[in-house]
């Protein structure tokens, strides 16, 4: 989810609120395709990602484009109103119930070396390295996904040197959304979840990229393992409740001691 | 100007006479009261929000801090008198305390910012057990009497409104404009962009800590959820952009609709949680793709229209 994050915020430009919002939602879709249709939520991803998709494309084409030239937190205000609605949509349709996935495959653990490991971790932990490669393959050896980073970086020059920059911010914000959608589908294997699942999490991946900087994908996993590890360890020290107060801890750590990420630092401190 | 003055003294006088005029209209003293409670939060909102363009989505946390300082206060037997200006000064601290990592962000990324803010302000609540009485909440046993409070709410939205208005026609506001416009041409100018932010946010934090102050006495009851709640920081996000973000008397307005439209809607469709969010979000959207500027700036296209129209009147004849 936060590669979504990090890939909208830097071809658009703009701060996408409502990831948390599709994050919800594909969790929620998840689970009602195994519900309703016994749709093994392994398989969930691939009706989620492309349907996921064309919403996020449609979206940008719609509404976004509308207030890109407007101020900043106009494009941020549209967002979260469509959070806001995605979110309530969610709780008229599946009410506040919390609801969580249970087939054998939850339960699977594996011995490995002695260790007990829960099945689905591995399988997630897979797939986000999974996506993390094919997303770092696509933005650099495509010509797609060039045109995506060339937008991101000035999005007037890569309209000068022939990039169709209005295609790739649908695609760009599309698969956005797509990720935050896989996300949500791949999260539903591990915790239970309300339509209020996305705040917590938005805030989290939020805190990822902030920590990795914005417009690295590497910083962006690297980020992400930093603040788990956090959460882990801190988890020992204090009650579970208060663990979403880890990363926000996190957060402001950075900003005031990091304020470009471990990435932007790591890469002065080179150059120095 | 001065059409405007006598509308606000209008509206202003009526607020004064209703309880006096019908003082057995409990429901009515009931809405109004929270028209002006939620006018001077979302006006207060509006001073970093608006004035400043740095959204929010954290000031539930002051309204929280405010209506827990009052309480707990209060249950200590401390007197009103202190009790109130304290609980405005401990948000504004508070305020100053988060300020200083949060402002290193700019615009949107403070915005992300502070829905952590909110969220932990939330769970300390929550788990601070001895001091806030964890989720079951805090209820006083005896309090001023409503219409007292209902005053209060008046005056504290009349003083939120007052400090609206001299931002926005004082140094500082031009300040809280240029930081707005461009963070990177304020700074050239002159202006101290991270300290005028804060200030601002100072400012906004006060207001609403007495307004918590307010909130707790009249309902005599808080909890974590419902004043530190994420729906409770929401509105004063919604509030102000119906009015007319930016604007002195927009996110009163704003407050008007926002009561009505909830109070209707959670009569109307009590089988669906959520479902006022549901129209304030669908509002939203359609508030800031066609008319960003609210109902003031319908209000505003609509008079140049008729300004415009009486040449063509003139042609026609």
């Amino acid at each position: 989810m936060s590669y979504g994050l990090a890939l909208i915020y830097g071809v658009l430009k703009i701060i996408n609120l409502a990831n948390a919002g599709f994050l919800m939602l594909g969790a929620y879709v998840t689970w009602w395709l195994f519900t309703s249709f016994n749709i093994h939520p392994l398989l969930a991803p691939l009706a989620i990602v492309p349907v996921f998709f064309v919403v996020g494309w449609g979206l940008e084409r719609v509404l976004v484009r509308r207030v890109l030239h407007a101020e900043p937190i106009i494009s941020l205000l549209l967002l979260f109103g469509v959070w806001l609605v995605v979110q309530s949509l969610a709780y008229v349709i599946w009410t506040g119930d919390s609801r969580s996935i249970e087939t054998a495959f939850i339960e699977a653990t594996v011995n490995l070396g002695g260790i007990q490991l829960a099945l689905p971790r591995i399988y997630v932990f897979a797939m986000g390295i999974l996506v993390l490669v094919a997303l770092q393959l696509f933005l650099t050896r495509t010509y797609l996904g060039r045109a995506i980073r060339a937008t991101a970086q000035d999005r007037d020059a890569a309209r000068l040197v022939g990039v169709d920059v209005d295609r790739v911010m649908g695609i760009a914000f599309g698969i956005g959304i797509a990720l935050a959608g896989l996300g949500g589908s791949l999260l539903s294997l591990l915790f239970s979840f309300t339509p209020d699942f996305g705040h917590a999490l938005s805030l989290k991946s939020f805190c990822i990229v902030v920590l990795g900087g914005l417009d690295s994908i590497v910083g962006v996993a690297f980020g992400s393992i930093v603040l788990s590890l956090a959460e882990a360890f801190g988890v020992r020290y204090m009650p579970a409740s208060l663990q979403n107060l880890i990363s926000f801890v996190v957060l402001v750590v950075v900003l005031v001691a990091l304020p470009k990420g471990i990435v932007g630092t790591l890469r002065a401190m080179r150059r120095g | 100007m001065a059409s405007r003055a006598i509308a606000a003294a209008v509206v202003a006088a009526a607020a004064v006479a209703f309880p006096f005029a019908a003082p057995h209209a409990e429901y009515a003293i009931d809405v109004l009261f929270l028209i002006f409670l939620y006018g001077a939060m979302a006006t207060a909102w509006n001073y970093i929000g608006g004035f400043a363009g740095q959204v929010s989505f954290g000031h539930a946390a002051f309204l929280g801090i405010g209506a827990y300082t009052t309480m707990i206060m209060i249950q200590s037997n401390i007197s009103l008198w202190i009790a109130v200006p304290v609980s405005a000064l401990l948000p504004g601290l508070y305020s100053l305390l988060i300020g200083i990592p949060a402002f290193r962000l700019r615009g949107p990324y403070f915005s992300i910012a502070t829905i952590g803010i909110g969220e932990a302000t939330r769970l300390i609540a929550l788990n601070l057990n001895s001091l806030t009485g964890g989720a079951s909440g805090l209820t006083l046993a005896s309090a001023p009497p409503k219409v007292v409070l209902y005053f209060a709410a008046l005056a504290l939205c009349a003083a939120s409104i007052a400090i609206a208005a001299w931002i926005k026609s004082s140094r500082f506001g031009y300040a809280l404009a240029a930081v707005r416009q461009d963070p990177d041409a304020a700074e050239t100018l002159g202006v101290a962009t991270t300290v005028t932010k804060t200030q601002a946010l100072f400012l906004s934090a006060c207001v609403l800590g007495v307004a918590g102050s307010v909130y707790a006495l009249y309902y005599q009851f808080i909890s974590p959820d419902s004043v530190f709640g994420f729906s409770t920081a929401i509105s004063f996000v919604i509030m102000p952009i119906i009015g007319g973000i930016g604007t002195i008397s927009g996110p009163l307005i704003g407050a008007v609709v926002y009561t009505f439209v909830r109070e209707q809607l959670t009569a109307l469709l009590a089988n669906f949680s959520n479902a006022d969010l549901l129209a304030f979000g669908l509002l939203l959207i359609a508030i800031v793709v066609f008319e960003p500027r609210g109902i003031l700036g319908i209000v505003d296209m609509l008079r140049r229209r008729m300004r415009a129209k009486p040449p063509d009147a003139v042609a026609d004849g």
